[in-house]
């Protein structure tokens, strides 16, 4: 056989950003071998006639270091066409560990990313110390590639042990932090990552460790990296503020390595503060350091009905209707006197998190079949086809319905032209699935299938080559992940192949699947129909073939230890 | 302008720290009785939509469990990060042996 597998007739998007085109991909012994017009044979054949052949996604910020231990897919990651996770964001790692600190690491996890504890006291099995000996424990074990961060909180509790959420360190302290970083890039971290957030507390609520470092004990981690010139540096400093844009120079310059930031974002609360980061940060790339902002593909949706719904609590008359009982509530709705209250509370100047803009809330749901020409249409529209006032054809539709129509609006990453400018930024690097974590509130596996989907067919705010790169080779450049990202020959057969005309996600939905059949909340997609990893398909059509090909991607500092050993 | 009382508990039943589970209207709320006031907020936590009837009352603020979140009950202002998403509170009172809550519009 030439090919151990060949992808007839797809459309490559290679993940250059170049346009695309229709070729066969030939792959052999897990790598790409060849792309064109092939003439071979294959043991595996897999026409991909009408259908994008991309290089597998990376979602570089995932909390999966914990259920990649029990989940070797960290489902539902493939079935989004994600082949490679990056772990061990926001500070947060299980190694390195002494014994008998693992709780200490479990009282961050299970707070700060929300992960139930029963979950990580059942599938967490501890037995190692270094941030290499737990990737070894991964090795031959994982459905997809890994790689991850090495965790400020991991460091400091190990060289501080509780004292670490209690004081700053001592110069003998951040001298043995520096070694431990050392020692963790050479066994393969691809960077480090802190935790500043003023937020984020342990379960016992002191804060996490990282967040009682100084810029001193901080700076003197990342000079690790700096001094061996590999690795990425991820960062959480809490609340979005123009000042930290200082700080993130300072660390980029001085490093001369990849700064991440979190997090810019459209949000109608604050619907400029996008554009003045990216002005923040454009004279930083500018000078040329690396500064990148993390944004997201997934609009915060809520789906409400007039019978349930917190989406006006803010406005005094709306919230007290909201609590009535139903029939009181209904009358009201359908009092004049009472709309004009409701619209002079939406009327109000000052700063609310809801937008107040009927161009924006759609109808998602009807209840009446005569009613089912105003499914989809946003509120304006719909006033437009019943020749009425928004507020008052919003009203009167649910009322007509005995207030069971389902609405939809976004409060953030709602407005097209705002997330065309933010998604297409070079500055920006998409997603922010956080899978792994806060596994009972969300499920954002798919914010790539949510790109091509919402972002890209249907908003039309970059083209499907533009959202390939974002997904890919732009991630494993700034993660440097050798071999990936692209879909050349000699790289890594890490494939997505789908359908660009009906790609997207499904709304989260609940599962037992957590340890101890706990439950949690998943994502599946549409339109993804093959995840192949390292030449191997894991996924096809929503099914996954329970075999384990990825790999633990290492960084520079281990290669660099290997290639001289 | 119309104003309604609905009553949600009796007077005495809820002892000093304790929170009760209310429903009005088909929305899920906590009554709490601190410091010899009462307060009604929606059970719901604004951020992450915790239920915060695991929230731990402090005087007049309920903490989130599930990322520390605190907010202030009188007026629901999030104190904790400052700036955060308000938590909806709703004006609770003795009215004779009842505790009610106060809805005008």
């Amino acid at each position: 056989m030439d090919y151990d597998l060949l992808v007839r007739r797809g459309r490559v998007v290679d993940g250059s950003g170049l346009p695309s085109f229709i070729a066969d991909v030939g792959v052999k012994d897990g790598k790409v071998a060849e792309v064109g017009k092939l003439k071979g044979t294959a043991a595996r054949t897999i026409d991909a006639d009408g259908l994008a052949v991309a290089p597998g996604f990376i979602d570089h910020h995932t909390h999966l270091d914990a259920q990649m231990l029990w989940d070797p897919y960290g489902t539902c990651e493939p079935q989004h066409g994600i082949t490679t996770v990056v772990m061990g964001n926001c500070g947060l790692t299980l190694a390195p560990v002494k014994n008998g600190d693992e709780d200490a690491l479990v009282k961050s996890f299970v707070r700060v990313e929300a992960i139930p504890r029963f979950a990580l006291e059942q599938g967490v099995k501890w037995g190692w110390h270094s941030y290499g000996e737990y990737l070894d424990n991964l090795e031959g074990k994982v459905g997809i590639n890994v790689g991850g961060l090495v965790g400020h909180i991991a460091v400091r509790h190990n060289a501080m042990g509780e004292e670490a959420v209690e004081r700053k360190a001592t110069g003998k302290e951040v001298q043995q932090m520096r070694g431990l970083v050392l020692e963790a890039m050479e066994g393969g971290a691809l960077g480090i990552s802190t935790n500043r957030n003023e937020r984020h507390m342990r379960e016992d609520g002191k804060p996490v460790a990282s967040r009682l470092a100084d810029d001193e004990e901080l700076f003197a981690l990342c000079d690790v990296l700096a001094e061996r010139n590999g690795g990425t540096i991820e960062t959480i400093l809490g609340r979005n503020k123009i000042e930290h844009f200082e700080f993130y120079r300072e660390l980029a310059q001085r490093t001369q390595r990849p700064i991440l930031w979190q997090s810019l974002q459209h949000r109608w609360a604050e619907p400029n503060l996008w554009r003045e980061q990216l002005a923040a940060v454009e004279p930083i790339f500018r000078d040329g350091y690396q500064a990148y902002g993390l944004s997201h593909t997934v609009p915060l949706v809520r789906h409400f009905e007039l019978k349930n719904c917190q989406v006006f609590d803010e406005f005094p008359t709306w919230k007290n209707l909201m609590f009535l009982p139903l029939e009181v509530r209904k009358q009201a709705f359908a009092d004049p006197e009472t709309r004009q209250k409701l619209r002079a509370d939406l009327a109000d100047p000052r700063p609310t998190n809801f937008h107040r803009r009927w161009d924006i809330v759609r109808v998602e749901k009807v209840v009446k079949p005569e009613n089912q020409k105003y499914a989809g249409k946003t509120i304006a529209e719909l006033g437009a086809m019943r020749n009425q006032d928004p507020l008052d054809a919003f009203l009167d539709l649910s009322l007509e319905e005995d207030l069971g129509t389902v609405f939809w609006n976004a409060n953030n990453g709602g407005d097209s032209d705002a997330m065309g400018e933010i998604l297409r930024s070079p500055y920006v690097l998409v997603g922010t699935s956080d899978a792994g974590a806060h596994v009972q509130f969300g499920a954002d596996f798919g914010y790539g299938t949510i790109l091509l989907g919402l972002w890209v067919r249907e908003r039309q705010v970059m083209t499907l080559e533009q959202a390939i790169h974002k997904l890919t080779f732009h991630v494993a450049s700034i993660f440097g992940l050798q071999d990936r990202g692209l879909l050349r020959p000699g790289y890594a057969a890490d494939l997505a192949i789908f359908n660009p005309n009906t790609v997207n996600s499904h709304e989260p939905e609940w599962a037992n699947d957590y340890p101890a059949g706990s439950k949690r909340l998943i994502q599946r997609s549409e339109g993804m129909h093959y995840t192949i990893v390292n030449g191997t398909v894991i996924h096809e059509d929503g099914r996954m073939s329970g075999e384990l090909p990825g790999q633990v991607l290492r960084g520079p500092l281990y290669r660099e230890q290997k290639a001289a050993a | 302008m119309a104003v309604t009382y609905i009553p949600v508990a009796r007077v005495g039943e809820l002892a000093a720290g304790a929170m009760k589970e209310v429903d009005l209207g088909g929305r899920q709320v906590l009554l709490a009785f601190v410091e010899g006031k009462y307060f009604a907020f929606s059970r719901q936590c604004p951020h992450e939509e915790a239920d915060l009837k695991t929230g731990t009352l402090e005087g007049g603020k309920v903490r989130c469990t599930n990322h520390n979140y605190c907010f202030d009950l009188r007026t629901g202002e999030c104190v904790l990060p400052q700036g955060g998403p308000p938590l909806t509170v709703l004006p609770a009172e003795e009215r004779g042996a009842e505790v009610c809550i106060r809805l005008e519009w």
